[in-house]
């Protein structure tokens, strides 16, 4: 398979015993960390940002440039892997975690390593409890073999790591959100400034990167910035993780070389549409991106610009492939549930917003909706949209706003009482009621 | 503080002003606009939250509005408060604030100063489109704590309360738990609102969230009229608001001064105002006559107070006024003379308000000439004398153990508010003003002389007392007895060495320290 080539994260993916240190180091596993304590922290900085890493976990933020933000004359820097991964659709990082646990733990060695932290914390959803086993297994192996502890590797460099347990909550998954649980507070997100790398746990100055960026660092401090930027574009370089679901041939998680066409993507890897199915729409980057309908998700590159200039986002790479007969109310109502259920709660806007959308969007599913609620959630929207600590509130707007604005004639239906409901939904509708 | 402070200049609705770097954007706008940003959680004792997300304002080259409370003024910086932007957003966001909120006013204490009635009427004045049944209902009345009762419902979760617990107080005992639109504030488990100074939730809260238990239900704040003075309830000198109709006090609220309590005030003091309507209060002049204890007209009280002959020995006690204490002493003239029982008024205090000296205003004592004395040498002193024992204030045949027996058949006369030991075993008893009926100075443990001023009238009967120990030094012979309050604190201001130097008919509102009294003031603590 041509597609064999951009396996960097992906290539012990669906292997057994992929996950213990001996095949790990058989394959060459923790050389980059060898590698990275000699050349020094700054060569490692400088690779990462000269391979262009963005942010695997929805921002794209560029991670060399996110460790620079330390302060240089920190005396204590906390390192952290955001492992809570919970976007729904996005289901990449427990792959990696559960097929490449020493991977991912070289990565976090490294960046810690580059950005001077003595304590490491991996921080994994609460629902992950078999991942949260196997990561610890891995960080026992390390242990055992002197990657982790004091004088890591003759280097001098000593470097605790914590795997902890997350308490099954979305916002634990924005950083400071994150910070705020592994501190013992409620897990919501804190005003800005001050910022974490200035700020962060304990007060000390934290970076707090994806699991699926720092599994990407031993391959940049292996082969160099270059051999990263073989594949991608410009300024979205190297290869993504995508997690792909719904009712194509080849769901699952794929890794592609940025900037790939969606087209080629959809119908070279994912196969296109089983059999009886039609493309509706396409969430490209985890449920908080604005929907994409299929003419527009045909037009675009999987990349970061390619999916702005498109009016959505790269995102998580949590891929959601609509087939045509789901009905997008319907989905939409699944979303808003979530999202309010998921608001922490302190941003007034949020707060109320998501359960103000989420209960017109039920009353329209109801059949009890009237034209004016079309437009009250567009008002509600606006009164939600960049007002907030935490992007939570644009999360919920974006599809939101995007499904109502694309498929109005669906919502409009409702309104009408034209409603044409199929057995699985009118279930729904009960259910949820 | 001789450093100078680097100025940077912003402009802030077409106004370019200059401010101190460093100055936060909420202060910033609110003294261009002269009215404060529409805000519910920020609060300028109080870490900020930047939750309520209502002071939005938009700053040039900033693509989001930003909120003020967590943004510092930078050189250059050119801010919009009054676009139509602003005004949207700061619309929208109200609305959702009050989306879940019960309106239910006509039953609500804060109805009147309730943040969002005010903020409705200055940015809202919307039509409602939420539907009533989709409301979220919390739960309602629950009480938290000995003073505080919560609506959980009410709440505009701006997290005040919980920041003031957490450090104010340093007692943590609110939260706010669950998520979303479920989230409420609520008790830490096994933990109750009682910390000593729990009623000042009560005053942050933006709206009926949090209400006093001791004054809900009682009136109507509108009703009430609110006279600015001095919490007696112990040497701190707290600057407190009486709030009363007619007569009739309701609660006290502390008002801001910064050289003494900040914002905020205990819940001991802030409940003082009741002994004002007690019912231990004497209500008319009183004789002793068969046995027992008569009232009578005033002029036979003082009849009888000329009759008992010039007491042999004085003694004030520190709830008393600085002008009080100055006439008192006077008065005297060479007699021997005592502040009171110097063990008298002590209790606990704490490194945040409350002092451990109960009293108002011992500092004066000892500036206007009137030692306290420890049990054993007030009675020496009495013991020491002849003629009648003039007790004003106080209660040292309580406070003193034997005192009554030094008195012995000695004609013993009481000036006071309250009936107690003393009272009871008084030949003469005269009514006079209690705290808040009456103007007065007092001296806190800084040595800082406050005005504590007059909010309700006293009872009929009663005099004030300043009055009465004037006409008795005019009635003495002295030609300058003092007619009026101003005149009397010019008199005073003569008098007292201590406080020769302020003018004390023009004292700031925070008060003043005399030179060179801070140090000697308040005795021990």
């Amino acid at each position: 398979m041509s597609h064999e080539q951009y396996k960097i994260l992906s290539k012990r993916f669906g292997r057994r015993d992929a996950h213990k240190l001996a095949v790990y180091e058989a394959e060459g596993g923790y050389a980059a960390l060898r590698k990275a304590l000699q050349q020094g922290r700054e060569k490692v900085i400088e690779e990462v940002k000269e391979a262009g890493l963005r942010g695997r976990g929805g921002a794209g933020f560029p991670t060399g440039v996110k460790w620079g933000f330390v302060p240089k004359d920190a005396e204590t820097v906390y390192f952290m892997v955001n492992a809570d991964e919970s976007e729904p659709g996005t289901f990449k990082d427990r792959f990696l975690m559960d097929y490449d646990p020493h991977l991912v733990l070289e990565g976090s060695i490294i960046s810690s390593y580059a950005v001077r932290a003595s304590l490491c914390v991996i921080y994994i959803r609460g629902e992950f409890g078999w991942l949260i086993d196997r990561m610890q297994a891995a960080v026992d192996e390390a242990y055992a073999k002197g990657y982790l502890g004091k004088d890591i590797l003759g280097s001098g460099y000593d470097l605790q790591v914590i795997v902890h347990k997350g308490a099954g909550a979305y916002i634990c998954g924005e950083e400071t959100g994150l910070i705020n649980s592994v501190t013992g507070r409620k897990g919501q997100p804190s005003i800005k400034p001050p910022f974490p790398a200035v700020q962060g746990f304990l007060d000390k100055p934290t970076v707090v990167n994806n699991v699926e960026s720092v599994a990407a660092v031993p391959h940049i401090v292996t082969n160099g910035a270059a051999e990263y930027r073989k594949f991608g574009t410009e300024k979205s370089a190297g290869t993504k993780l995508f997690s792909v679901s719904g009712p194509v041939r080849n769901p699952g998680v794929h890794e592609i070389p940025l900037g790939l066409p969606f087209k080629e993507f959809f119908h070279d890897w994912l196969g296109g549409m089983a059999d009886g199915e039609k493309l509706k729409a396409v969430i490209v980057g985890g449920s908080s991106v604005p929907v994409l309908t299929a003419d527009e998700a045909m037009g675009i590159d999987l990349d970061y610009e390619s999916c702005g200039a498109a009016g959505t986002m790269l995102g998580s790479g949590g891929m959601i492939i609509i087939p045509e007969r789901c009905d997008m109310v319907e989905l939409i109502q699944v979303l808003m549930h979530f999202y309010w259920d998921e608001s922490c709660g302190q941003c007034t806007p949020c707060r109320e917003g998501t359960g103000w959308l989420h209960k017109l969007v039920r009353k329209l599913r109801r059949g009890e909706g009237t034209a004016e609620d079309l437009a009250l959630i567009e008002k509600v929207c606006e009164g939600m949209a960049g007002l907030t600590i935490c992007p939570l509130s644009d999360a919920a707007v974006m599809p939101m706003r995007s499904f109502l604005q694309k498929f109005r004639s669906e919502f409009e239906a409702l309104v009408a009482g034209e409603d044409q409901d199929g057995p699985q939904t009118r279930w729904a509708r009960e259910y949820r009621s | 503080m001789a450093q100078e402070q680097t100025m940077v200049t912003v402009k802030i609705d077409g106004q370019e002003l200059q401010f101190p770097a460093g100055t936060l954007l909420f202060d910033a706008c609110r003294e261009a606009r002269g009215e404060a940003l529409p805000h519910f959680c920020y609060h300028p004792d109080l870490p900020v939250a930047g939750v309520c997300r209502l002071c939005q304002v938009e700053v040039e080259g900033m693509p989001k509005l930003t909120i003020a409370c967590n943004t510092t003024v930078r050189d250059g910086m050119v801010v919009h408060t009054r676009s139509e932007r602003v005004r949207k957003a700061s619309q929208q966001i109200l609305e959702m604030h009050l989306i879940n909120h019960p309106v239910d006013c006509p039953i609500c204490d804060q109805a009147g100063e309730c943040g969002l009635q005010d903020q409705y009427m200055n940015y809202g004045l919307y039509e409602s489109e939420v539907e009533k049944r989709d409301k979220v209902h919390k739960a309602k009345a629950q009480v938290i704590g000995p003073h505080v009762i919560l609506d959980k419902e009410r709440c505009v979760l701006c997290s005040r309360c919980v920041r003031f617990c957490d450090t104010v107080t340093g007692t943590s005992e609110l939260g706010i738990f669950q998520r979303g639109d479920r989230a409420e504030i609520g008790i830490a488990p096994g933990k109750e609102l009682s910390n000593a100074y729990s009623l000042n939730t009560v005053d942050i809260c933006p709206v009926g969230a949090l209400t006093s238990r001791d004054f809900r239900f009682k009136k109507r704040v509108w009703l009430l009229k609110s006279t600015r003075t001095v919490c007696h309830g112990c040497a701190t000198g707290c600057s407190v608001r009486v709030d009363h109709e007619g007569d009739r006090i309701y609660r006290l609220k502390p008002e801001l001064n910064r050289e003494v309590n900040g914002p905020w005030m205990c819940d001991q003091g802030r409940l003082t105002y009741r002994s004002v309507h007690s019912e231990k209060r004497l209500a008319a002049p009183l004789l002793r006559r068969d046995g027992g204890q008569v009232e009578v007209p005033w002029a036979e009280a003082l009849a009888a107070v000329k009759e008992a002959g010039a007491p042999g020995a004085w003694i004030a006690s520190p709830q008393q006024t600085l002008e009080e204490l100055a006439l008192f002493a006077a008065l005297a003239g060479d007699a021997p003379r005592s502040g009171g029982v110097s063990t008298a008024g002590r209790g606990e205090g704490d490194a945040i308000l409350i002092d451990a000296d109960k009293t108002p205003n011992r500092a004066a004592l000892d500036w206007t000439g009137l030692p306290q004395h420890d049990a054993g040498a007030l009675i020496g002193l009495i013991k020491g004398t002849k003629g009648a024992v003039l007790v004003y204030g106080g209660d040292p045949a309580a406070e003193a153990e034997g005192f009554l027996a030094a008195v012995g058949g000695r004609p013993l006369i009481y000036l006071g508010t309250h009936r107690n030991a003393t009272s009871e075993a008084a030949a003469v008893v005269l009514p006079v003003s209690a705290w808040a009926e009456r103007d007065g100075l007092l001296v806190n443990r800084q040595g800082r002389v406050q005005a504590s001023r007059r909010a309700v009238a006293r009872p009929e009967q009663a005099r004030e007392d300043w009055r009465l120990l004037a006409d008795w030094l005019r009635e003495s012979g002295a030609e300058d007895a003092p007619a009026g309050l101003p005149a009397l604190r010019r008199w005073v201001a003569e008098r007292v060495p201590a406080v020769s130097g302020l003018d004390l008919n023009a004292l700031p509102a925070a008060g003043a320290v005399p030179a060179g009294a801070a140090s000697g003031a308040g005795g021990e603590r």
